[in-house]
């Protein structure tokens, strides 16, 4: 089957359809008039999908008049697997697996909205340790997406120490989870009506010797790529995505905080143990770049303070409540939203009784994310268009799912 | 000796240094980025990974050299050529001692900034002839930054020449043998009065020698290789190896310019005489590791801002520093 | 975070959509409209401060196609869903000139339940190659072991 990605410089770009013989070729485009009366012709780059720098597999075509982006079309589907149409074919307690494999990076938070879908459903009653488990895995997920987001963003403007340093941090956050959950990455550790297991025994030391230097080792992160002024010109005033923009592209999350919107679905849509903790939401102002750098930044703070108050107070119980083995929830039709590390993670869960979802829709914050960037990129360089994607921190596993 | 038997050993000794100062500096430069990463760079051909460069060279040797359909078929076999050769051609006039030198010439400096100043010419030719959009790209932003940033570079030496009276190399560092206040080094690192020609200058040969965070043309995470995407094999391996060529002579141009050269201060003349070229190429590699240094840590500099800094800022600062210079050596003689 | 039903009510009905049903479910408050009405319905909604779609997603419900958006006022904290029936093959006209967002979603619901987008500047497929089937239906089974080991 000839498929029309393969052909990189044919396909319908930007609204229009396969070149036909005759016509400048298609990575070419003539662009009108210029001010002396000089043709000249607007480039058009295709970014990946195998490039350095898309987080993930990713294909962005840019028409660039030089450096300047004119427009920029971001093609996705690369590692579309199904999620959804699998999750009609899974019972309720595997559809955590494929929630996992969504946005990858932090796991939990995909499994965390199934599972709270699913209880609204089966209407149990979860113990207070368990939604403390959830808070703590999801805050240790946070903060590890979090940490990748940096490096990979620092990497994107062309600094690489600090993506090592971050990566080492996150070796001890995956050191806990893997205690905690058995695995590195594909957690399957929330389950509808509680969690896997219980927190094993010396777990506790290494969060707190986690705990312990991660506010220093995040302060000289911090300092190391944004107090570094040639960042701060890259990165300030750069791809505002303000208000009124990110309201109408449906973004949520941290890129909605740095336009100044405070909505954070711990504290409007309060799950888990969110309630009894103590924390800040950072807000931005503008909407730029280096908002969205602060409010991250911030949140790890916050993160790894929810941390350590989960691990002062975490009760005794049960880590789950008595489900069935098969779990056949009433039916009905519901809506879970948790607060994940790029925004918003939705599950819509239609259940028709038997012991499959009928309809499972994954909401991935970061599909409007994207459409947003496609919107703001115009009139901005090329370097500008690698440094957006990795501030925006789009993730393709939960745009393609 | 015959004119020309000596003219050939000193262009094989200009190469042997050239490889040689390659084969060390790609080591140096994976080891010190390595330990900058917390990691270890290599370590297991040969002794801490020693062997590796030479295992490296040998495999870009016998690699399998690409070339591209649609590619301008001579200026994409000749541009790594005109990358190398100005590069080696620099070494003609570098100070390695008070007699050590390949050439000595009365116009040194400017001698060395002409030959550097056909480089951007070979990446922009080879970022033509590729036949691809990235490397376009970085042929054009290389012949944007290079091409602008050789008026900073010039201007800023200027001064040291007006204070040196000489453009010969040997004699610049001479002028800055002597004490002040009886123990500080005469070098013109040490003048205060220096600092923003010393500072315009780091600037001007970061660019030079396309180093981060000034590295747009070949930037990695933009434009993948940038100008030498479509290279392999030995023709990839000649533009990196000229690229390194240029940081030692940047580097050693710094040396030379501003910190004495081949000298040490408070040593007696003839252990300065025997020691000099050992003494010159370390201070060259102490330049180099700060170099390599300023990689591992900064992010790049988006191009328009690079352009911005260089035209705007940089130029007016080295003519007003030139006028000051002057002055000051008019008055005080 | 749940709207008022009688505001909301008055208000689809200033907008011009009529037989518009508005009841409390599990889901949320609900908005049930006719196809021809609902971009009526979504402008009014609009108008009244629902400034963000937050999710577009359609459900194959045997009978037709269920379109369901979700809109979201953070001014007022007030969230609501729309949901609007189509049948088989239709053709789904897009809303991306009241919400932006729904750009690409409309695309990817389109692609995977086989209905023609209509009044998109960018209607081609997001997430599948030509020729694929629409994945979401019911009717397109999911492959079994046997068939993905024999192609």
């Amino acid at each position: 089957m000839t498929d029309p990605r393969m052909d990189v410089t044919g396909v319908g770009l930007l609204g229009e359809g396969l070149h036909s013989p005759g016509e400048p070729p298609a990575g070419i485009r003539r662009a009108p008039e210029g001010v002396d009366g000089l043709t000249t012709e607007h480039l058009i780059i295709n970014m990946g999908p195998q490039h350095p720098s898309t987080h993930g597999v990713l294909r962005m075509l840019v028409e660039v008049d030089g450096e300047e982006v004119i427009a920029a079309e971001a093609s996705v589907g690369y590692l579309h697997r199904g999620i959804e149409k699998l999750a009609e074919h899974r019972r309720y307690d595997a559809v955590g697996t494929l929630m996992d494999r969504g946005d990858y990076v932090s796991g939990i938070h995909g499994e965390l909205a199934f599972a709270l879908a699913a209880e609204k459903l089966m209407e149990v009653e979860v113990p207070r340790k368990a939604h403390w488990l959830r808070s703590l895995t999801s805050e240790l997920n946070r903060l590890g997406s979090h940490l990748v987001w940096y490096g990979t963003f620092g990497l994107d403007t062309g600094a690489m120490g600090q993506f090592l340093y971050a990566m080492r941090e996150r070796e001890a956050l995956l050191d806990i989870l893997e205690a905690i959950t058995g695995q590195r990455m594909m957690f399957n550790y929330v389950r509808p009506g509680g969690v896997l297991a219980d927190l094993p025994v010396g777990v506790d030391t290494k969060i707190k010797a986690f705990t312990d230097t991660f506010d220093t080792y995040l302060e000289e992160y911090d300092q190391l790529l944004g107090g570094n002024e040639i960042f701060q010109h890259r990165v300030k005033g750069i791809g505002v995505i303000g208000r009124e923009k990110a309201l109408a592209f449906g973004l949520t999350g941290a890129n909605l905080r740095a336009a100044g919107v405070d909505f954070d679905v711990r504290k409007q849509i309060p799950y888990a143990a969110y309630p009894e903790l103590d924390f800040e939401v950072p807000l931005g102002s503008t909407g730029d770049a280096w908002d969205r750098y602060t409010v991250r930044m911030g949140e790890m703070r916050e993160s790894a303070r929810m941390i350590r108050q989960l691990m002062e107070g975490m009760p005794e119980g049960d880590h789950t409540a008595k489900v069935p083995k098969v779990i056949r929830p009433s039916e009905g039709e519901v809506y879970a939203s948790v607060e994940s590390s790029r925004g918003e993670t939705g599950v819509h869960l239609v259940s028709d009784g038997t012991d499959k979802p009928y309809r499972m829709h994954y909401h991935g914050p970061s599909l409007y994310a994207l459409q947003a960037l496609e919107d703001v990129l115009p009139g901005h360089l090329l370097a500008d268009v690698v440094m957006m994607i990795g501030s925006t921190d789009v993730m393709l596993g939960e745009i393609d799912r | 000796m015959s004119p020309v038997l000596s003219a050939v050993l000193k262009f094989f000794a200009a190469l042997g240094i050239m490889l040689v100062n390659g084969v060390v500096m790609i080591y140096m430069l994976r080891k010190v980025l390595g330990h900058l990463h917390i990691r270890l760079g290599p370590m297991h051909v040969g002794w801490k990974g020693t062997m590796q460069t030479l295992m490296d060279v040998l495999k870009l040797l016998t690699k399998e050299d690409v070339t591209p359909r649609a590619v301008d078929r001579w200026l994409f076999r000749i541009a790594p050529a005109v990358v190398f050769v100005p590069s080696l051609m620099a070494y003609a006039a570098l100070p390695f001692s008070d007699t050590w030198r390949i050439v000595d010439l009365d116009t040194g400096l400017l001698y060395t900034f002409a030959v550097l100043s056909f480089v951007p010419i070979g990446i922009l030719m080879a970022g033509w002839a590729s036949a691809n959009k990235w490397s376009l790209l970085g042929g054009m932003r290389a012949a944007a930054q290079q091409i602008a940033y050789e008026v900073p570079l010039l201007l800023s030496v200027l001064p040291v020449v007006l204070v040196a009276g000489t453009m010969n190399l040997g004699g610049i560092v001479e002028a800055q043998q002597g004490y002040w206040l009886g123990f500080i080094p005469g070098w013109f690192a040490l003048n205060p009065l220096m600092w923003p020609t010393l500072l315009v200058f780091m600037i001007a040969g970061l660019v030079e020698i396309n180093q981060t965070p000034f590295d747009m043309s070949e930037g990695e995470s933009e434009i993948v290789a940038g100008f030498a995407t479509e290279y392999s094999a030995m023709k990839f391996g000649l533009l990196f190896l000229s690229e390194f060529s240029n940081q030692f002579i940047m580097s050693a141009l710094g040396v030379t310019l501003f910190f004495g050269g081949w000298t040490l201060p408070w040593i007696p003349a003839e252990i300065n005489h025997a020691f000099g070229p050992v003494i010159f190429i370390a201070k060259a590699y102490i330049g180099i590791a700060v170099m390599m240094w300023i990689r591992g840590t900064f992010p790049r500099v988006r191009i328009d801002q690079l352009m911005e800094l260089g035209w705007k800022r940089l130029i007016p600062v080295s003519l007003v520093l030139i006028m000051l210079t002057g002055l000051f050596v008019k008055v005080v003689g | 975070m749940l709207p008022d039903a009688q505001t909301v009510r008055s208000t689809l009905a200033t907008g011009g959509a009529h037989d518009a049903e508005v009841a409390e479910t599990t889901l949320g408050l609900v908005v049930r409209t006719q196809i021809s009405v609902v971009i009526d319905a979504l402008a009014a909604l609009l108008a009244e401060g629902y400034e963000s779609l937050v999710d577009l997603d359609g459900i194959d419900t045997g009978s037709g196609i269920e379109l369901t958006y979700r809109l979201r006022s953070y001014s007022a904290g007030l969230e609501i869903f729309v949901k609007t029936t189509l049948p088989y093959d239709a053709e789904m006209a897009s809303v991306w000139n009241l919400y932006p967002a729904a750009l690409m979603p409309e695309r990817e619901t389109a692609e995977l339940f086989g209905l023609t987008l209509s009044g998109h500047p960018n209607p081609k497929r997001l997430l599948t190659t030509e020729g694929v089937a629409p994945l979401l239906r019911k009717d397109v089974p999911i492959r079994t072991h046997e068939e993905v080991r024999r192609p």
